[in-house]
């Protein structure tokens, strides 16, 4: 899978944008603040429908605009893909592909593939259960989108037995008890068969965390991933149905694939309380790198490859371990303090207040000399005035 | 949103607005439009909203549309049989499984599906005269035609697990349907063929 073009209207700070990347590692360098992260949100909500900041959708629209638009120009397998997704603020997101409008806005869904990975993930290894259910989510989803079904049953249904618990004001009536047992035997299909793919996932997914760690880290280092929900021994129903007193008391769902969580040890210790700052960076960035590696290997396609401010994160010696082993494939990444000296990108754009410009100096640089080595007159085509309709762009 | 307009205009545009579907943008396009129609065209529309409440109500076996004080055109209809029902959430359903013209029973309409977090529960729906219809009537068979979606799931099992002790057949139409979605959507070949298809529900 290739991305060949983007184009963004009215998309956060991106009144128009229109990009053509090539094939192999594009750099995207300017000072935080200028658009760097926006752009790598767009290219993840394109591929999910969702802001990986946890952005919700009317953010996402330029101050003053009705509507975002996000365009894409994909080659898979030789086939011409072009994805559009328009987000108004008024009404609902429509989605086309090849110009036919999508019934289900799901069906996008892994069409573009991305992996992002964010300074933020850190909080995959610092943060609560909730980052690391949701990492493991994500690559659920992304292996097959037909998962995404399980995974919004589960929230679904939980969110109805937890309304029934909260109105019930704590008394089990026999309408209560009779329509618990129907919210528990649906929870407990649904939740059941989310953690078995998340367990399928899981196994898949270690190796290739291993084998992302080891050419990160200086050191090398057993590192293990393990699914933990206490309820697995009995199964969910029974675990439902024990903690169904206490649930009623307290008015929420206390037991379940939405409390579980994945412990992550380097070395047999915990790496949340035991591991350094730099290994707690490394292994984050070998989730992520995990994940893609799982994605391009099931699939036979990698996806796009977005490291968003990866080197702020990283030492130099971590940093030229990264870029000697990016996998293969399309991969975007950002800086604001320029680039290691191991960076071979084959395009460099310099972004500056939402709009990009083709950098062909050297790669290696340094974000001061930035405005001496640009060359001005080397700019992108000229942004058209309506993506979504314009002339020169269709298929 | 509210009290932008005076008097009149704001009530018809907070009636609109709790109408479904209808958001406040839409709810103040249409009472701007009806303040340009033509009085004619204004009167008709409160005459046909103040019409079917006045003559149209739910049938009084059923619960689908019918003339105010009487059974609806299928319960009246001496060529059903009488023994089969269909169970669906909403009139409208009865519409799309009627197009099959694979079932030959009558209805039985409980106007919604479990939601708690719209607060409904079995209670507010028409589960009780669906028991007394059973007694009554001397139905032997019972078919599950709620939404394949979670809420339209949940009444179903609860259903089934109420109804089985009675020793009637209660059976649902199988998948085939798409997930998640609605029957109103669902077309005729897949809604007959699901008919056809229909299975005993265990748990
Ligand atoms: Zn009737």
């Amino acid at each position: 899978m290739h991305l060949r073009r983007l184009w963004l209207t009215d998309y956060r700070g991106y009144e128009n944008l229109d990009v053509t990347l090539p094939d192999g590692l594009t750099a995207v360098l300017g000072d935080n603040g200028e658009g760097k992260t926006n752009l790598v949100e767009a290219l993840g909500w394109l591929s999910t429908l969702t802001s990986f900041r946890g952005a919700p959708n009317e953010a996402l629209i330029r101050l003053g605009a009705e509507s975002a638009v996000v365009r894409a120009e994909i080659d898979v397998d030789g086939r011409d893909v072009l994805l559009e997704a328009e987000l108004p603020r008024q009404g609902r997101l429509r989605v086309q592909v090849n110009r036919q409008k999508l019934q289900r806005t799901r069906e996008l869904l892994g069409v573009l593939r991305v992996s992002v990975f964010s300074p933020d993930d850190l909080d995959l290894i610092k943060g609560g259960p909730g980052e690391r259910r949701r990492f493991l989510d994500e690559t659920i989803v992304a292996r097959h989108r037909k998962y995404d079904q399980v995974r919004t049953d589960v929230d679904k249904i939980l969110k109805q037995r937890n309304a029934l618990l909260k109105g019930s004001g704590g008394r089990m009536s026999d309408d209560v008890r009779y329509t618990l047992d129907v919210w528990d035997a649906k929870l407990s299909a649904a939740g059941e068969e989310l953690v078995r793919v998340r367990l399928e996932t899981l196994d898949l997914l270690v190796p290739e965390l291993t084998t992302a760690y080891d050419q990160l880290a200086r050191r090398p280092a057993e590192v293990t991933a393990t699914y933990v929900a206490p309820w697995r021994d009995v199964g969910l129903a029974e675990a439902l149905a024990a903690s169904r007193k206490d649930d009623l008391r307290r008015g929420v769902t206390t037991v379940g694939p939405h409390r579980d969580d994945l412990a992550l040890a380097i070395g047999g210790l915990p790496s949340r309380t035991h591991a350094s700052q730099g290994e707690q960076r490394s292994l984050a960035l070998s989730l992520r790198l995990g994940a893609h590696r799982l994605l391009a290997a099931e699939s036979g396609v990698a996806p796009l490859l977005v490291l968003d401010d990866v080197f702020s994160e990283l030492d130099v010696e971590r940093s030229d371990a990264l870029l000697a082993h990016l996998p293969p494939g399309q991969a975007l990444l950002t800086s604001a303090i320029g680039l290691p000296p191991r960076a071979d990108p084959d395009l460099v754009l310099r972004i500056h207040e939402h709009h990009l410009r083709a950098d062909t100096a050297a790669a290696e640089l340094d974000l001061r000399d930035a405005e001496t080595m640009s060359d001005p007159d080397q700019v992108l085509p000229q942004p058209v005035d309506n993506p979504v309709d314009g002339e020169r762009t269709a298929p | 949103m509210s009290g932008v307009y005076a008097g009149p205009v704001q009530d018809l545009i907070d009636e609109l607005g709790r109408l479904p579907g209808v958001g406040p943008k839409s709810a103040q396009r249409i009472a701007f439009h009806l303040l340009k129609v033509e009085p004619a065209d204004a009167a008709r529309l409160a005459a046909a909203i103040i019409e079917v409440k006045e003559r149209v109500a739910f049938c009084e076996r059923c619960f689908n549309i019918a003339e105010r004080g009487a059974e609806c055109s299928i319960c009246t209809d001496s060529r059903r049989e009488t023994s089969m029902v269909c169970v669906v959430e909403e009139p409208r359903d009865i519409v799309a499984v009627e197009r099959t013209q694979e079932f030959r029973g009558r209805y039985h309409v409980l106007q919604g599906a479990i939601s708690p977090i719209d607060g409904i529960g079995p209670e507010q729906l028409k589960v009780r005269e669906l028991l007394v219809r059973i007694e009554a009537e001397g139905i032997d068979e019972v078919i599950l035609a709620t939404n394949p979606n979670i809420e339209g799931e949940a009444t179903a099992t609860y259903l089934a697990r109420l109804l089985s002790p009675l020793g009637i057949s209660v059976t649902k139409i199988a998948s085939g349907l798409p997930v998640g979605g609605d029957l109103e959507y669902a077309d005729e070949l897949t809604l007959g063929r699901a008919l056809e298809g229909r299975r005993a529900v265990g748990e």
